[in-house]
């Protein structure tokens, strides 16, 4: 019997393919990238009232994980669409692969796209609506919320992407799955997010129980995904 | 009724439309549900016996 | 691959079938003995303290007497009973993905068409007591928060089966997405309740039961499970007939 590739080399074969066709038509990144660009104008007409820089500073963290679960979706959305379209799922379903490689893959590219996206979207942001408060100190921290919160959405919006990518009305039945079952990772990271941008000297009072309870949601939610991918995949 | 009983009392009568409507509330939720429930299976009954006769009649 | 053992399905006729009348009779009693409890044997539950004292019933009353308090007693018995329905619709969902038998998702459905209907009389008694308490229609507290967050689950899980024809995906769809909201609920409202919030603070206002409240919340709960066990049959019964009608048109169609 010929042994079959390890997982992990699974894994890897299955994320390379990912990148490797996002490298070439960078089909993911500009999307997510312009729609980020354009949530962005929407604020800048939104907050277009708002007197001092300071109203903008308590809302921040609000608004940019507003941002990035809106730009999130339209990835999650495309992310399983091609291999829909093109069949390449059935493909990759023939071979005795192992689920959780096939999970882990898709999820991780999903985090990378979400992650870039996120990393340009935070200093526009800024530049566009906080240029005259100075950066606080706390700054540095930022990665911590934005690394937890980016991994708990790629991990459940890899599996409802995949529950979708075979429904009627994908996209918008994607929305409905995801942001309830998101809300406790998105409302810690916000909170986190708002305290390191504030930067008040006690901000770790909100920042370490936000931090903690996003990491105990990535933990539980990534494990339930990572058990029920198998049945998702196969049906 | 004096000054101090009035206070103690207070908030009874403000508070009893909310208190009607939540208990009202309940029992109307349910018993709507079970009223369309019911109509609901009873059709059911009915077709189940036309279609148990026509069955009948066919074999 | 040997067949393994068939599992018991759920049928009409079966033992939870003839305890299903009697159930809806005990529930019909014990939440009518509850609502009187609630109104003539529960003590009222004291608010804020008045100025001097006034003999009522036999003892000394120094606080407002708080008549709000009473949407509590079938307040929380609701909420603990959607609770329970939950957690038999995880059980069946688990039931489901191992066994593939269609009886156990719909069953699994049946349990969220119940607890949606616990979910949502929840959330209006609770909207009452708020309106009244804090003045307000909404707050983002952590309670009302989950609340709001497991009815959107449980509808996202009826537009997730209305999406999907194929009988088997959409159980198996339905059966992962069952589960995983089933885990959403408690860590949304630890989440809700741990992290401080600036302008909404978390409302503490357990003051312990006294017995006779206790005791009142306790008949109150066993009625509304019993009512919530007697609608789950009844509702299967009716899943199962319709079911049955298909299958007879089918066979007639031949």
């Amino acid at each position: 019997m010929a042994s079959k590739p390890s997982a992990w080399r699974q894994y890897k074969i299955l994320l390379a393919k990912d990148l490797r066709r996002e490298f070439h038509t960078k089909d993911m990144i500009t999307s997510m990238g312009v729609y980020a660009l354009l949530v962005l104008i929407i604020y800048g007409a939104a907050l277009g009232q708002t007197s001092s820089s300071l109203d903008v500073l308590q809302m921040s963290g609000g608004l940019l994980w507003a941002l990035f679960v809106l730009t999130s979706l339209l990835g999650l959305n495309r992310s399983f669409s091609y291999e829909r379209e093109a069949a390449a799922l059935d493909g990759i379903l023939l071979v005795p692969m192992d689920r959780g490689a096939i999970f882990l893959a898709k999820a991780t590219s999903n985090f990378l796209f979400m992650l870039v996206v996120e990393v340009i979207a935070l200093p526009v942001f800024w530049f566009f609506f906080l240029a005259n408060t100075g950066l606080p100190a706390s700054m540095p921290y930022v990665a911590v919320p934005l690394l937890l919160g980016t991994i708990g959405m790629a991990g459940v919006g890899t599996l409802l992407s995949t529950i979708t990518a075979a429904t009627r009305g994908k996209d918008i039945l994607l929305a409905v799955l995801f942001i309830p079952l998101i809300f406790p990772l998105l409302y810690a990271c916000v909170t986190a997010t708002t305290a390191v941008l504030v930067g008040s000297v006690d901000f770790m009072d909100a920042f370490f129980p936000s931090v903690a309870l996003s990491a105990g949601y990535d933990v539980v939610m990534l494990l339930a995904s990572w058990a029920l991918y198998d049945f998702v995949i196969s049906a | 009724m004096n000054a101090v009983l009035a206070e103690i009392y207070s908030t009874i009568i403000p508070s009893a439309p909310y208190i009607i409507a939540a208990y009202a509330a309940i029992w109307v939720i349910l018993l709507v549900w079970l009223f369309l429930q019911f109509r609901k299976q009873n059709k059911l009954a009915a077709q189940l016996d036309v279609l148990e006769e026509a069955l009948a009649e066919k074999d | 691959m040997a067949k393994t053992k068939q599992p018991k399905l759920p049928e009409i006729g079966q033992w939870p079938d003839r305890l299903a009348p009697a159930a809806i009779i005990g529930a019909l009693v014990l939440t009518t003995v509850g609502f009187l409890m609630a109104f003539f044997y529960a003590v009222p539950v004291n608010g804020a303290a008045v100025n001097g004292a006034e003999l009522i019933g036999g003892s000394m009353v120094t606080s407002k007497l708080l008549l709000s308090q009473k949407i509590f007693y079938f307040h929380m018995p609701v909420a603990i009973t959607s609770m329970v329905v939950m957690v038999f619709m995880a059980y069946y969902c688990i039931r489901y993905l191992t066994t593939r038998e269609q009886r156990f998702d719909m069953c699994a459905k049946v349990c969220m068409e119940v607890a949606l209907l616990f979910v949502i009389a929840t959330m209006i008694t609770g909207e009452m007591w708020t309106r009244f308490e804090w003045g307000v229609w909404w707050t983002w507290e952590p309670r009302l928060t989950t609340y709001l967050i497991l009815t959107i689950l449980v509808i996202a899980y009826f537009i997730l089966r209305t999406a999907i024809d194929d009988p088997e995906r959409r159980g198996v769809f339905a059966a992962v997405f069952g589960l995983i909201s089933f885990l959403d609920v408690p860590i949304t409202f630890m989440v809700t309740r741990i992290i401080p919030s600036s302008l909404h603070p978390v409302v503490m206002r357990e003051s312990g039961m006294t017995l006779d409240m206790g005791l009142t919340v306790a008949v109150c709960a066993v009625g509304f499970l019993l009512l919530a066990f007697g609608l789950y049959r009844f509702r299967f019964r009716g899943q199962r007939l319709a079911e049955r009608t298909q299958a007879l048109k089918e066979a007639l169609d031949e």
